[in-house]
């Protein structure tokens, strides 16, 4: 029901008649009222245009301007790469916080995507104890204030000696992300028709092997969708890392407060690290588009 | 192996990891919130379990309770927070439907437009502080750039209570509204259209078709919507560092950046544990009201 809404909202297009469509054609009479209705929406697409362009614009301008040019607010500017090997300088160092989230991120997503798998296609396909209850519960936890979670963790790992690693951070996110993924592959599990896996079964194919062999390749883009979004998740992921690192393991996110200084805050160079955890994310959600919309709004109003 | 082991196999690794990492932050924080303890005074490792150095005063049950209770800071973060989530799930559910009915429908404009809704959806939210702070900027930002533009005198909006709070509360719904249009966008779509082409024929203005029959039946994504958009205000954290540290004063301290301070800057990790434990309740509350209306008619 709910792939299907998605299905609809992405493809809106290929229906034949919309509401609005039918609305002026009965109109058609009320030539100035139908006027101020073409105008409006024009306005209103170009508000909504403007304003969700606007401030990545400012931003990616931003990272690409002399501090000067900065300050004086020019629309036109000699544009400079200068501010991304600024940042890489002591005592910045932001490859060393792009390295972390890499790794951290990366590793969040390779250990979750196998687990996630297992318990999805588990939950997609028998009958468990308290089924629907433990479903509903693995989205719940993600509804607790993340900063009630982390606490008790930083005491933890503080007195594991784990505090300030990325293994900490990779522990944290992975619980972070998996409801995520279980739903969203569970979501594209119960897609796949059960007659294949039945007669696999009868022919004396076990339950892994149907698993690896049958269901991995059919859900891959399930698979690779869950794995895109934890990605993004773990990536801009803030709360986690500030409190749980300070230096060695600081993310991306976090490293934005090094660009505030005493003597001000350095607006160039926070937007051209801005563009580093920006670029990544648009590529990956630019590229998934479809379905990653598909799979994160279906587990929310199910 | 039997089927009935093998089920629970598959799923007790990806489970044990969601439950225990929800679980025991929930336990120890509830522990904590009974006992007085800061890691400023005491700083003995494993201080959790072993009542011995220092954490476990008899008699000190419930006074991080009362002192909450009896704080003022705590009371205004609690006013703030309550204030952003009932704002914040009026505008972006409001806007949220707005664009939805805008953006629903055929041209190649829309379709470009829908597609550009993950962007605000997909950026990290401290950046969109980061962000936020910038443009806010009476010499750097978007808004010094209107006020030379206008010759106007600089408006410092960080240091205004009023405004600090409203820039705060934009970025959250600049954040979510394009997720939660799509949602409507997919409901739009399963509204069927016989008896709304029915009302226009009858000489229904498009504006009553809309609200006497096609928002009644959106009204279940509508309310799910506002349940989730409630839980996720209440959550809201990394904007708030970024864009205002709380600022000016407490003027927008929500409840997470109290217990943040609490904890991580005073170090006072019982007092932070008994106020984490006052928003997980009506955060609960909630998430109760949410499992009920998306589990409704199942």
């Amino acid at each position: 029901m709910n792939s299907k809404i998605m299905n609809d909202a992405m493809n809106n297009d290929a229906n034949q008649s919309t509401p609005q469509a039918s609305q002026t054609a009965f109109r058609a009479p009320h030539v100035f009222r139908r006027w101020l209705g073409t105008f409006g929406r024009g306005v209103a697409l170009t508000v909504l245009f403007i304003v969700i362009v606007l401030p990545i614009l400012w931003i990616v301008s931003a990272a690409f301007k002399h501090y000067v040019d900065i300050y004086k607010l020019n629309i036109t500017f000699t544009p400079t790469i200068g501010n991304f090997f600024e940042i890489m300088r002591e005592p910045f160092r932001v490859q060393a916080k792009l390295l972390n989230s890499v790794i951290v991120s990366v590793s969040t997503v390779i250990i979750t995507l196998p687990l996630a798998l297992a318990a999805a296609y588990s939950f997609s396909r028998f009958r468990l104890f308290a089924h629907k209850s433990m479903l509903v519960a693995v989205l719940a936890t993600q509804f607790l204030p993340p900063v009630v979670i982390v606490l008790p963790f930083f005491l933890m790992f503080r007195d594991l000696g784990l505090y300030d690693t990325r293994t900490s951070l990779i522990m944290v996110q992975t619980a972070m992300v998996m409801p995520f993924a279980i739903w969203m592959i569970k979501g594209f599990i119960d897609q796949i028709p059960l007659d294949i896996e039945e007669s696999a079964m009868i022919d004396g194919a076990t339950r892994m092997q149907v698993l690896v062999q049958m269901i991995l390749p059919m859900a891959l883009p399930g698979i690779i969708t869950a794995g895109i979004f934890c990605f993004i998740l773990s990536w801009n992921d803030f709360i986690i890392a500030v409190i749980l690192t300070s230096n060695n393991a600081v993310t991306l996110p976090v490293a934005m407060s090094l660009f505030n200084r005493e003597e001000g805050d350095l607006w160039q160079l926070l937007s051209a690290t801005g563009i580093l955890i920006m670029l990544p994310i648009f590529v990956c959600a630019t590229f998934m588009q479809r379905y990653l919309i598909r799979g994160t709004v279906a587990g929310a109003v199910r | 192996m039997s089927e009935r082991f093998i089920k629970y196999a598959m799923v007790a690794p990806g489970l044990l990891i969601v439950l225990v990492t929800a679980l025991y932050p929930l336990i120890t924080t509830f522990y904590l919130s009974f006992r007085d303890w800061n890691l400023g005074r005491s700083n003995a490792s494993s201080a959790l379990w072993l009542p011995s150095d220092g954490i476990s005063q008899i008699g000190y049950l419930f006074d991080n309770y009362s002192r909450a209770l009896s704080d003022p800071s705590m009371w205004n973060s609690a006013w703030v927070t309550a204030r952003f989530t009932v704002v914040s799930v009026i505008l972006t559910v409001g806007f949220a439907l707005a664009i939805a009915v805008l953006l629903f429908g055929k041209g190649s404009v829309r379709a470009v437009l829908r597609s550009m809704l993950i962007l605000p959806f997909a950026m990290s939210p401290a950046l969109i502080g980061a962000l936020w702070r910038f443009m806010a900027n009476a010499d750097f930002g978007v808004a010094g750039a209107i006020s030379r533009a206008l010759h106007l005198k600089n408006v410092d909006i960080l240091g205004n209570a009023t405004a600090a709070f409203w820039l705060v509360l934009s970025s959250d719904v600049w954040h979510w509204t394009p997720y939660f249009a799509l949602i409507f966008i997919g409901a739009l779509a399963s509204v069927p259209k016989e008896s709304q082409e029915a009302a226009e024929i009858d000489g229904a203005t498009p504006l009553k078709v809309f609200f006497s029959i096609t928002l009644p039946q959106l009204w279940p994504v509508l309310s799910v919507a506002m349940v989730l958009k409630a839980i996720f205000a209440m959550k809201v954290f990394d904007q708030v560092v970024m864009i205002t540290n709380g600022g000016p004063g407490q003027a927008t301290q929500t409840l997470t950046h109290f217990i943040y301070f609490q904890g991580f800057k005073y170090l006072n990790m019982s007092y932070a544990s008994a106020v984490g434990w006052l928003l997980v309740i009506p955060t609960m509350a909630l998430t109760v009201l949410y499992v009920r209306l998306t589990q409704r008619g199942k």
